[in-house]
């Protein structure tokens, strides 16, 4: 049940950052064969208000990407971002792009990385934190960090199976990743007066985010997946051709070469012999009478 | 006389006539050793791009990192710029550890193990460039360009975008696995075919063609948009 209201709740929020992107995304992210890092928004603050996310690219004062009405324990889709430097500015929900921003910050994207840009901290002392997200996991594990994101429950200790993730995490803090052992693990994160349950499947290859945040009446695990391989990675290049297109076979130029000194060869004899069979002296015109009898007598 | 005759006489025309087809066979040589030096690296030229429209139907949002395992799966491959039209068949992991291949050479797989389009990660699709004796689905695929779209149609009607970002030939023996197989942070696609030259002793291909590219959600693909700096 509260896995079902979890992540209607996710679509709901997440239909709704879908539909600001559609709406208002002023210009796309550079083409697509630019180098290009990976950027996303996330409002991890249980006591602020929704806000409006804006991105900018470094002195341009248009907007690149607006997310709208983004609430507590939203998430946007990675969007991707030339390599370059980047300001995030929140303003509380509705206010005009024009209006100063309640938050900003800098960020640096390198191509081929991955970044979560959250707001995180109490109403009061809300910080914009730039987290690296990681993009690679050893073999037949899969990566797991946590970002503690309660308030009521100031201080929460975060288990995947027998792992321990991290003891005693204060609000509004990030862990590194861990490597955990592939498959379905049952995650507990256990404050001083609640706890919580989640099962979640960690496939090989993959990097998760677990985020611990505030429900309505308890805690709740939110698990996010910051990158994916394929489950297997086949051991040979694919044999998806059988050359019905391929250039005919031919000889080489060798073949070619041998085929022209051979029939320069035998037309050699050919006219060696030629010359030897004419009478001898005789003249051009010769017959072949001529020629007949000349031979019977030798 | 008549054993003079037969002594003489095939002297002058055995000559005439050895000399005529040793010069007929390096005249072929020349012939041969020219068109090859001429044609060398033909084959299949390409035919015609059959006209193909890109799918209508529902976009597909993009992938968010709580959605995994509720991606529908995929039915069809749509590359209106090389005109492919495909059913997608499901590619296992064959028991050598190999992926599987289409059996057919008209129709594209999704490889199973690999991440569904639209969901994060690689979805890889593989395809045959060629058959025995006829162009396969993905024999264009070399002639893709970065920019060029790409559409998988889902099971449930939904309609998964992605650009093209760049179309690369590897040797076999210096495959890209992590590049292509490898975590990302987005829903990527992977688009796979055999490439490069031909050999004839295998009947296999030296190199794969495979074309990287990610997905764009609703609204947010307006690629070409200035650039700021």
């Amino acid at each position: 049940m509260r896995l079902m209201s979890r992540s209607s709740r996710i679509l709901n929020a997440l239909s709704a950052v879908a539909l600001s992107l559609g709406l208002l995304s002023i210009a796309g992210p550079a083409t697509s064969a630019t180098p290009a890092g990976w950027l996303r928004l996330a409002h991890l603050s249980p006591n602020t208000p929704p806000v409006d996310v804006y991105l900018y690219s470094l002195g341009n004062p248009k907007a690149r990407v607006v997310l709208h009405h983004v609430s507590y324990g939203t998430v946007s889709p990675y969007l991707r971002a030339a390599a370059g430097v980047y300001t995030v500015e929140m303003r509380p929900a509705g206010a005009t792009a024009s209006s100063p921003p309640v938050l900003s910050t800098a960020v640096h994207v390198h191509a081929g990385d991955a970044y979560t840009v959250a707001g995180m901290g109490p109403a009061k002392g809300l910080r914009l934190q730039v987290l690296t997200d990681r993009l690679t996991s050893p073999p037949g594990h899969a990566m797991v960090r946590v970002i503690q994101a309660s308030m009521r429950e100031h201080l929460v200790t975060v288990r995947a199976g027998s792992s321990v993730i991290g003891t005693k995490l204060p609000f509004a803090t990030a862990t590194a990743y861990r490597a955990v052992p592939m498959g379905r693990l049952t995650i507990r994160a256990v404050g001083e007066n609640e706890h919580a349950l989640s099962t979640v499947t960690l496939n090989s290859g993959t990097i998760h985010t677990l985020v611990i945040l505030d429900r309505s009446r308890h805690l709740g695990i939110d698990d996010l997946t910051d990158a994916a391989g394929t489950r297997f990675h086949p051991r040979t290049a694919p044999e998806t051709g059988l050359g019905g297109t391929a250039p005919p076979r031919r000889p080489s130029s060798i073949t070619w070469l041998a085929f022209i000194a051979a029939g320069l060869l035998l037309a050699g004899s050919g006219l060696v012999r030629f010359r030897r069979s004419r009478p001898s002296g005789g003249s051009g015109g010769s017959s072949l009478q001529a020629s007949t009898s000349e031979s019977a007598t030798r | 006389m008549t054993r003079g005759r037969h002594a003489s006489r095939p002297g002058r025309p055995a000559g005439l006539i050895t000399l005529l087809a040793g010069s007929l066979v390096a005249l072929g040589g020349l012939a041969g050793l020219v068109s090859g030096a001429v044609t060398s690296g033909s084959g299949y030229q390409g035919g015609p791009i059959p006209h193909v429209h890109a799918p209508r139907g529902r976009a597909a949002m993009l992938a968010s990192a709580s959605q995994d395992g509720q991606v529908p799966a995929p039915l069809f491959l749509v590359i209106p710029a090389i005109g492919v039209h495909t059913r997608l068949i499901r590619l296992r992991t064959a028991g050598d550890g190999s992926m599987e291949v289409p059996q057919h050479a008209n129709v594209a797989g999704w490889y199973a193990a690999s991440a569904r389009p639209g969901a994060i990660g690689p979805a890889v699709i593989a395809g045959h460039v060629d058959s025995l004796t006829t162009p396969g689905v993905f024999v264009g695929l070399k002639y893709l360009r970065p920019g060029d779209l790409v559409y998988v149609v889902r099971a449930d009607v939904s309609v998964v975008r992605f650009v093209i970002t760049a179309i690369q030939l590897y040797a076999k023996d210096a495959f890209p696995s992590a590049a292509v197989y490898g975590p990302v942070p987005y829903a990527a696609i992977r688009l796979i075919t055999c490439g490069g030259a031909f050999d004839y002793a295998t009947g296999h291909y030296l190199s794969n063609v495979v074309a990287f590219g990610y997905q764009v959600g609703r609204g947010y693909s307006r690629h070409r948009g200035h650039r700021s700096e």
